[in-house]
């Protein structure tokens, strides 16, 4: 090599040294820039409503008020909230992961008549917006069916397919596995339903589970839903009492913030639970389409 | 001559076994999209042409709701102006703010893994929680914002209170929730060959000049997904004004979605509603047909000049 192209190739690998640095400090202060909000709810959540007042404001709280936690869980009956929320939750996922993966399997491996035209509808129905759907099923189930007030309407669409999002995300990862551990199978005399059950299951974990978190941060995050099916106080969920709490409690902020803290927990601990297979889930359906 | 006669046989007798397997796994899905999604979006059309509004029998009157809607309807066209401009700020900055994001964390820096965790976390929290924790930081007294804007000699400002800037107050929420973008996006940049990256590095272009002409072609159809994730979750945005502003102040943040859940679940014109749903799907639907229709003109697919 050339002393002056040795030369160049040093120089070029400093540039890209000192822009990785530069690159670190811009990604950690946009990384505070995102975490700051929550800081500052969960630091408002353990002052006492003077401090919170006091100008100029703190980073941190002087002392830890734990307590506020305590004294809102006397107004805000979080644990109702949660159980309610995890009964629609927990049957929603379970069901909708089982009915996504049968029909992305369908997709991704058995050859039927129709394929294409009911493909289309899944693809369809994908990008048509939810809410327009809202006020049809809202008739069909309060008046048709005559379910007021209850959690099924809630629960009950996830045992139809799980949302084309999802099925789409199933037939995906399908694709990536490879035929042959199929065809094997079906040499040793094993069914379609034996080779979705103890061949393609077990390979696809990461997206079913992926699909049970879509599902999980999709109720999570509904309150418009909830909102219109369910009336009664003691069947709120933690959107509807989180709402319900704000609306009343307008001033008293360090409760209204721990209130909010108390929310957004279980999200997060699923999270840090999950987060490899969310990565790896979003990763998938981006790139596959 | 026997083998091709038994050929087609063949193949058809494997295709009973399978076909049936294959309905069979349909069943749920095909209930779901029967029962809950056309069916209901056919129903819409029927029931926007009724009075109905829940307690009596509804009554066919023909355009009647569409025609009001268009003429004398108070809040449908602030409604759409909201909606749009809300839509608009949301979708180009969570677009520009998550690909810029990707692009620092596609390089080689430590703790990666860590930081797209980090930047993830928002998409995580439920929405709820979200609207409350920062209607504090918007606070118009004591809330955080209000803080630096008085720590630089600036006015305070109301923030969701007030009708200039509640639409882009939740907006940069929203730019703050798109964790998921960051996410998809980096999958997108992570896929680019770096041959390409080397090639053109050979050839003497900056790296302004490879991210302009090597990166943005090859990650197009990742922008044309996340630009048509964002739109249509955009457009639907109602969660803000159930819980923060009942669509005010003024109709500053009566977002189409808020219209018609407050036309059929406050007033009870579930007909009326109706109405409005259609006209949002049909805007909607525009949109994104605009967002296809540009599509093949911008979007780059490797190997293939023919489309």
């Amino acid at each position: 090599m050339s002393e002056a192209a040795y030369g160049r190739l040093k120089s070029k690998r400093r540039n890209e040294r000192t822009l990785n640095m530069v690159t670190l400090v811009v990604v950690v202060i946009f990384a505070l820039l995102v975490l700051f909000p929550i800081w500052w709810i969960f630091r408002t959540s353990l002052m006492t409503n003077a401090e919170i007042y006091r100008y100029p404001p703190s980073l941190l709280p002087g002392r830890w008020l734990f307590s506020n936690y305590e004294k809102t869980l006397d107004i805000f009956t979080f644990w109702k909230y949660l159980w309610n929320t995890m009964i629609i939750i927990v049957p929603s996922c379970l069901a909708g992961t089982f009915t996504a993966t049968l029909c992305g399997y369908a997709f991704a491996r058995l050859r039927f008549r129709g394929k294409k035209w009911i493909w289309m509808l899944v693809v369809g129905s994908m990008l048509l917006p939810a809410m327009v759907t809202l006020i049809p099923l809202y008739i069909g189930w309060t008046r048709g069916l005559g379910i007021r007030d209850s959690y099924l309407p809630l629960i009950l669409p996830y045992f139809c397919g799980g949302g084309a999002f999802n099925i789409f995300l199933i037939r995906q990862f399908i694709y990536t596995i490879p035929r042959e551990l199929d065809q094997a199978a079906t040499i040793d005399g094993a069914g379609y339903f034996r080779i979705l059950f103890s061949i393609i299951m077990p390979a696809i974990r990461p997206a079913m589970i992926v699909v049970a978190l879509f599902i999980f941060i999709g109720l999570w995050n509904d309150l418009l839903q909830q909102m219109v099916y369910i009336n009664s106080k003691e069947k709120f969920t933690i959107a509807l009492g989180l709402t319900d709490f704000r609306g009343q409690l307008k001033q008293d902020w360090s409760s209204t913030m721990a209130a909010t803290c108390l929310s957004f927990a279980p999200g997060v601990i699923f999270y840090l639970i999950g987060q490899k297979y969310f990565v790896e889930g979003i990763t998938m359906t981006g790139l596959k389409s | 001559m026997e083998t091709t006669d038994n050929l087609p046989k063949r193949r058809s007798r494997i295709h009973a076994g399978e076909e049936r397997v294959a309905y069979i796994c349909l069943i749920p899905a095909f209930l779901g999209l029967i029962f809950l999604t056309y069916l209901p979006l056919a129903g819409v059309l029927g029931i926007s042409m009724t009075n109905w509004s829940g307690l009596t029998n509804p009554e066919f009157i023909g355009l009647d709701n569409y025609i009001k809607l268009f003429t004398v309807d108070p809040y449908l066209q602030d409604s759409i102006v909201a909606t749009v401009y809300f839509s608009f700020l949301s979708v180009v900055g969570s677009m520009l703010y998550s690909l810029f994001i990707a692009v620092l964390l596609n390089r080689k820096i430590p703790a990666r893994g860590f930081f797209r965790a980090v930047f993830y976390v928002p998409f995580v929290l439920p929405a709820v929680a979200i609207y409350v924790g920062w209607s504090w930081l918007y606070e118009a007294n004591f809330g955080f914002f209000n803080f630096l804007l008085s720590e630089v000699g600036l006015n305070k400002i109301l923030f969701i209170a007030d009708s200039d800037y509640v639409v882009p107050s939740l907006s940069l929420i929203a730019v703050w929730l798109s964790g998921n973008l960051i996410v998809i996006f980096l999958a997108g940049l992570q896929n680019v060959p770096s041959v390409y990256h080397e090639a053109a590095e050979i050839d003497g272009a900056n790296s302004w000049k490879r991210f302009w002409h090597v990166t943005m072609p090859n990650i197009t159809p990742i922008i044309f997904y996340n630009l048509l994730l964002s739109l249509i979750a955009n457009f639907q945005v109602v969660t803000p004004s159930l819980v923060l502003t009942n669509g005010g102040p003024g109709n500053a943040s009566r977002f189409m979605t808020y219209l018609m859940y407050d036309q059929a679940f406050v007033n009870n014109r579930l007909g009326y509603a109706g109405a409005t749903t259609f006209i949002i799907f049909v805007i909607i639907a525009i949109f994104t047909a605009i967002l296809f229709k540009t599509s093949n003109r911008w979007i780059f697919y490797e190997g293939g000049d023919e489309k």
